[in-house]
């Protein structure tokens, strides 16, 4: 079995405050009658604690509400859109219009994603003055890492850069590539034009039925069909805006969940305003039957077998259908963003990257990792040898070394409190030696050694070295800092594991293993404890409306942090 | 560091009888060893610190080849019955940084990339390409034009630009050539 590494668990407060994150117009939910929160212990095992705990590198804090913010508790917004590849800005009228693709020349590989390359089909000129001459094409993508070549699905282009629109230009056979842009301007016409361009195509074919839309066109098709329907059901939105622009309003999305959802997100008004809208039932208007494997499909498996179908991984990427492997096409580079994050309460900007994308330099990064003490978790006697992926032995009492370090300029009192015992089904006894200490200041790290030279504030720090050196062995003592430093210090927590095994007769059991006495499940052999940390400090008031007199006055503001946290200490043997 | 210098104070492993073209670059410190024959063809590249070894069987090796740094070419044990006639190379195979190849024969303008493992009885057709830190089993026959890539996965390779590679590796067996200085004398 793979060693454990243990683990702190932040849970963020937001998931207590669920009301302030409803969204408009839904109902409160009711109140919790049950029990106060001060007196509800959190279970790290239920389904909820999933969403709500992070590693603490993944908080962030808000200097205004003073208070965590995990992903869920803020908004985010996109600062720029870019592409991995080329590292190309692109601007956010580009992405409405030509979507969330690289439009230059990057493309990955159809068959194994990596990047690929423009290279020449023709040998690269020999003989004299050969490096000064340029190389001609034509020109074919190349991937390096499974030799895949454009030329095995027939695309050779004809100039090395501009690939996008050299390939969409292939695939829509001359046609330029259907803009959505145009086909917003006037969708009607551009749909009837974009029709009998295709039954042209189709060698005049008047069934409609056997019309096949290449992609492009399809989406154009259907995207302008919707966008008519929108229009003609609702002359005016939900918010006022009228058809065009209110494709992407809250009413008209809070629209399109009711119909799907038969649930209504807008308020009965409107609803009673909104006509029916009917689905797109021709190629004109986008509407494709899918096609089911014909024979010809059938015929070609059982001739080129199974190798030349694509794997799901290999559709997946796709724009497109795609069955065989002869049917992929490169697949042009997803752009990526940067995005800056506001608290959602007070919004606040918590994290602001520099827009520039060659730099991952941050303007304002507020990372909770500055705010609040991290906890570290250690072992008090190191595993032996007999036992070298350090299981806990169940009912051998244990203990750890819990270290908490103080990231601020301030000194900090800190509590703790666990439940004596752990909550699921098979709950292990916690005790907390020490649960309330004072953490130093961060201060600067040449402070202390300057403070040791003198020899006054070192104080403390030498009587603890002495006394370990008199008493030969150090014993952990309730009520007593096992170590401290700087600004951090460690306690001592004992937990005493229990047996992993459901005996015995029921009415010893308890309330949870009573209820349900089924096989151990997937990591509930972990011993996580629930710790609720309590952080109080004193800090300058940074009230800027106060002015020059409170700054010179240094207003002491008390501070108070309370979080829940989960402690994962270790597995528990299973006998 | 200090066992290379010791080896050098020993006197002389018995050189391996080789036949070598007369247009072979080899480096000073390659290692040729063994009992059998090694046949090394013309404009074939073998770079510092490659260890050929006939110890069980002898290697043939054809023209144009790149034999690059740490790479095993030969059998590291007593060959079955059919694996009598050794390692062939045909022309135009390039073996990269540290890989291991005991195959029985590696057709023309193959790639073995970086710490791939090629098995002893391998046949592998020509222009395939065995992709870095890729395994080839024992005994398998890999048919023309496969690319072996990612964690084993296989495809056939159908770009058609195969004498455009062999083309590029004459090239870059010309620039090696300036590189390395070969001692030719030295394994004769
Ligand atoms: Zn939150
Ligand atoms: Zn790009
Ligand atoms: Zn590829
Ligand atoms: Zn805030």
């Amino acid at each position: 079995m793979a060693s454990f590494t243990p683990y702190t668990y932040f849970q963020c407060p937001c998931t207590d405050t669920l009301i302030a994150s409803l969204p408009f117009g839904a109902e409160a939910p009711p109140p919790e009658s049950e029990n106060d929160e001060d007196e509800r212990t959190f279970d790290p095992r239920a389904p909820r604690a999933n969403y709500s705990l992070y590693p603490l590198e993944h908080l962030l804090y808000c200097e205004d509400c003073h208070q965590i913010r995990c992903p869920r508790c803020v908004l985010d917004e996109i600062v720029t859109w870019y592409c991995p590849n080329c590292l190309f800005e692109v601007p956010s009228s580009t992405v409405k219009s030509e979507g969330n693709r690289c439009t230059r020349s990057c493309f990955q590989c159809p068959i194994c994603i990596s990047p690929l390359s423009v290279s020449s089909v023709e040998a690269p000129p020999e003989g004299l003055g050969a490096e000064y001459t340029s190389q001609s094409g034509p020109y074919v993508l190349n991937c390096s890492f499974c030799n895949w070549s454009s030329k095995e699905i027939g695309i050779v282009l004809e100039k090395p850069n501009s690939v996008f629109q050299q390939l969409s230009k292939i695939r829509n056979k001359g046609q330029p590539a259907a803009n959505a842009k145009e086909a917003r301007k006037d969708s009607v016409a551009r749909t009837l034009d974009i029709s009998t361009q295709v039954i042209m195509e189709e060698g005049g074919d008047e069934d409609a039925e056997e019309v096949v839309l290449n992609p492009e066109t399809q989406f154009a098709n259907l995207k302008s069909f919707y966008l008519t329907q929108l229009a003609e059901t609702s002359p005016t939105g939900a918010l006022g805006f009228t058809g065009d622009y209110g494709y992407g309003s809250p009413g008209a999305l809070s629209r399109i969940m009711g119909l799907y959802t038969g649930v209504s997100f807008s308020d009965k008004k409107s609803k009673s305003k909104t006509g029916t809208m009917r689905e797109a039932c021709d190629a004109l208007e986008g509407f494709q039957a899918s096609r089911p494997s014909s024979e010809k499909a059938i015929s070609r498996l059982r001739k080129e077998g199974w190798h030349s179908t694509a794997s799901a991984e290999q559709m997946a990427e796709q724009t497109h259908d795609a069955q065989f492997v002869s049917e992929l096409w490169p697949v042009a580079n997803m752009l990526r963003m940067k995005r800056s994050k506001r608290c959602k309460t007070c919004r606040h900007i918590l994290s602001k990257p520099e827009s520039k994308i060659s730099t991952t330099k941050f303007r304002i990064r507020l990372v909770a990792l500055n705010y609040i003490p991290s906890i570290s978790i250690k072992p008090l006697q190191p595993p032996s040898s007999s036992n070298p992926a350090g299981l806990l032995t169940p009912l051998n009492p244990t203990q750890f070394v819990l270290t908490f370090k103080n990231p601020l300029f301030d000194g900090v009192k800190v509590s703790i409190a666990t439940p004596a015992s752990t909550p699921g089904r098979f709950s292990s006894r916690v005790t907390v030696l020490c649960p309330q200490f004072e953490v130093g200041a961060n201060t600067d790290v040449w402070d202390e050694a300057l403070r040791e030279e003198g020899g006054r504030g070192g104080d403390r720090e030498k009587r603890r070295t002495k006394a370990e050196a008199s008493e030969g062995q150090h014993q952990a003592e309730a009520g007593k800092v096992w170590e401290r430093g700087r600004n951090w210090v460690s306690v001592v927590v004992e937990v005493v594991p229990t047996s992993l095994r459901i005996e015995g007769p029921a009415f010893l059991r308890s309330e949870a293993q009573q209820k349900d006495d089924g096989p151990l499940r997937e990591d509930e052999d972990v011993l996580e404890i629930p710790v609720f940390v309590r952080v109080e400090w004193e800090t300058v008031a940074q009230d800027e409306s106060a002015g020059l007199a409170a700054k010179e006055k240094e207003v002491k503001e008390k501070r108070e942090l309370a979080y829940w946290c989960v402690l994962g200490i270790g597995r528990i043997a299973q006998t | 560091m200090s066992s290379s210098k010791r080896a050098s104070t020993m006197p002389a492993a018995p050189k391996p009888p080789t036949s070598l073209s007369s247009t072979l670059v080899i480096a000073d410190n390659a290692a040729l060893t063994g009992t059998h024959l090694i046949t090394l063809g013309s404009n074939t590249v073998v770079h510092p610190r490659t260890k050929l070894s006939s110890a069980f069987a002898p290697i043939k090796i054809g023209s144009s080849c790149i034999i690059s740094e740490r790479s095993a070419i030969g059998l590291q044990s007593a060959p079955a019955e059919d694996e009598k006639d050794g390692v062939v190379f045909e022309n135009g195979v390039i073996v990269e940084v540290g890989a291991v190849v005991e195959a029985k024969r590696i057709g023309e303008g193959s790639v073995i990339e970086v710490n791939a493992k090629i098995g002893k009885g391998v046949v592998i057709g020509k222009h395939c390409k065995i992709g870095s830190m890729c395994e080839v089993a024992d005994g398998e026959v890999i048919p023309d034009f496969t690319v072996i890539y990612s964690n084993g996965l296989r495809r056939i390779d159908a770009s058609g630009i195969e004498n455009l590679k062999l083309k590029m590796v004459g090239r870059q067996v010309d620039v090696l050539r300036k590189l390395i200085p070969t001692n030719l004398a030295k394994f004769q």
